[in-house]
């Protein structure tokens, strides 16, 4: 078996040079190197390693980005979930205002049941969220209150602050004119860090920067009947009440509009309400569009 | 061994190194043992990448055997009994090139018996015997690839040889 021993060891290239002599010499030894060198016709095609590890690694990170596809839905209902957490939590806590335009009145409840009646061009702000703690609102223009009891209620106006705890009052701040009236409880008025304390029937009058303190025969704002009432108070203010109701533009060149004005005029009847302010002060009006001339007699 | 140091191949590092030390073999097995036309180099990565996938449940010094057995799986899945074609890369060697035309068309003639008888081979021989001879491995080598001993593999490719040539030459 010399033969097979010596054609297996070139197999193996590991033919000794002796051994390999003696290879060269066998017979077959022709035909086995053209077959051998025909077989290496026959290798595999060219493998190329880095491309190939390449191609494998990017279908790995493929593959991986696929495998955290679930996550991106995930993610955007909790992007979603998120948002709409978040807007309900930003309005929730946002400031809650309400609003009236010229010659409208309308009632706010607060979050205790107090109640709010809001005159024309007016505002009030507060925190529903916090009301609780915080019994705050900021106030624009005019307004009557109806305070259930609890904790301290503030009314803040950019002039002054009203605390009560739970009564009936109204609240009027316009331009230089800033007025409290009391109709029921104790109210407590801080003007230029001066408490001042009203008490029903009673009201506290901030005008051109001089506290007066007046009295009143009513039990409600006369307003909340429709009705704008007036001591004593300058020509001017009357105006710009009745503008405030009636969205109209009054002018007053020729008059001193600081006359005092004691009356009242209604809100549903312009030519009454005109004649119920002009006639008592002697002078006349004349309307045109939106514009009323008022002159003296 | 270094392999044994780690728990499994998860590190892209050590898979790297792993690919480099065994893609190529597998290819080559591959391609002998199926032939061209079933695409071991796809074969090749898509074992590659179950391994990667699965490398936590994979020891070491398994990852090789684990390979080796999904490439063949998924060669298996596409062969459905196909004839094996091995392409004969035509690489005239160039002292030929001024032989008569008869010796061209013998040479060829030649090519396409030794394709048959090649083709012809079982897998086991096919494989072991063209690791050997085209990409010039030693039994020990073939061996260590198809883990089973020398002397199985001086079989396989002796026995290869001797068919071989029975076909061919008539012996």
């Amino acid at each position: 078996m010399e033969k097979e021993y010596l054609i297996k060891k070139w197999l193996d290239n590991s033919l000794t040079p002796k051994e390999l002599e003696a290879f060269k010499a066998l017979e077959d030894y022709e035909a086995l190197t053209k077959l051998s060198n025909y077989s290496k016709g026959f290798k595999a095609t060219e493998f190329n390693e880095d491309e190939a590890l390449k191609k494998v690694l990017h279908k790995i990170e493929t593959k991986k980005q696929s495998n955290t596809n679930w996550l991106q839905p995930v993610l955007k209902i909790a992007a979603i979930l998120v948002l709409c957490f978040g807007a309900y939590y930003y309005t929730t806590t946002l400031d809650t205002t309400f609003t009236t335009d010229f010659s409208e009145k309308i009632t706010v409840d607060l979050p205790d049941n107090s109640k709010v009646n809001l005159n024309a061009l007016s505002s009030i702000t507060f925190n529903k969220s916090d009301w609780k703690n915080n019994r705050n609102i900021f106030l624009k223009g005019e307004a009557f209150f109806d305070v259930e009891k609890g904790s301290s209620f503030n009314v803040n106006t950019t002039t002054g602050t009203v605390t009560v705890l739970g009564t009936e009052f109204n609240v009027k701040q316009r331009n230089n004119f800033f007025e409290v009236t009391c109709y029921e409880g104790l109210v407590q008025v801080t003007y230029k860090n001066n408490k001042t304390k009203i008490k029903p029937g009673e009201s506290f009058l901030v005008l051109n920067d001089l506290v007066i303190n007046n009295k009143t025969d009513y039990s409600k704002p006369q307003w909340l009947s429709n009705t704008s009432a007036f001591k004593s108070l300058p020509l001017k203010e009357v105006i710009a009440e009745f503008e405030r109701q009636y969205n109209v533009k009054v002018e007053a060149k020729n008059i001193n509009t600081d006359l005092l004005f004691t009356g009242r005029f209604t809100h549903d009847n312009l030519d009454l309400a005109l004649k119920s302010i002009t006639q008592p002060l002697q002078l006349t009006y004349k309307k045109s569009n939106q514009t009323i001339i008022l002159k003296r007699e | 061994m270094s392999e044994d140091l780690h728990k499994n191949i998860c590190n892209q590092n050590l898979f790297k190194v792993f690919f480099k030390k065994h893609s190529k073999n597998l290819h080559d097995f591959l391609y002998y043992k199926f032939g061209e036309r079933l695409n071991p180099q796809d074969k090749v990565q898509d074992a590659f990448i179950k391994l990667w996938e699965n490398c936590k449940k994979v020891p070491p010094n398994k990852a090789k055997s684990y390979v080796y057995t999904i490439a063949n799986n998924l060669m298996l899945n596409e062969v459905a009994h196909q004839k094996v074609v091995l392409k004969h890369q035509k690489i005239k060697p160039k002292e030929h090139s001024n032989e008569s035309p008869e010796f061209l068309m013998e040479e060829n003639q030649y090519r396409k018996k030794l394709e048959n008888a090649i083709a012809n081979l079982t897998e086991a021989e096919r494989v072991a015997f063209l690791m050997n001879r085209t990409e010039g491995k030693r039994f020990k080598e073939i061996a260590e690839i198809l883990d089973i001993s020398t002397k199985a593999v001086e079989k396989r490719i002796y026995g290869a040889l001797k068919k071989l040539r029975k076909e061919i030459e008539g012996l």
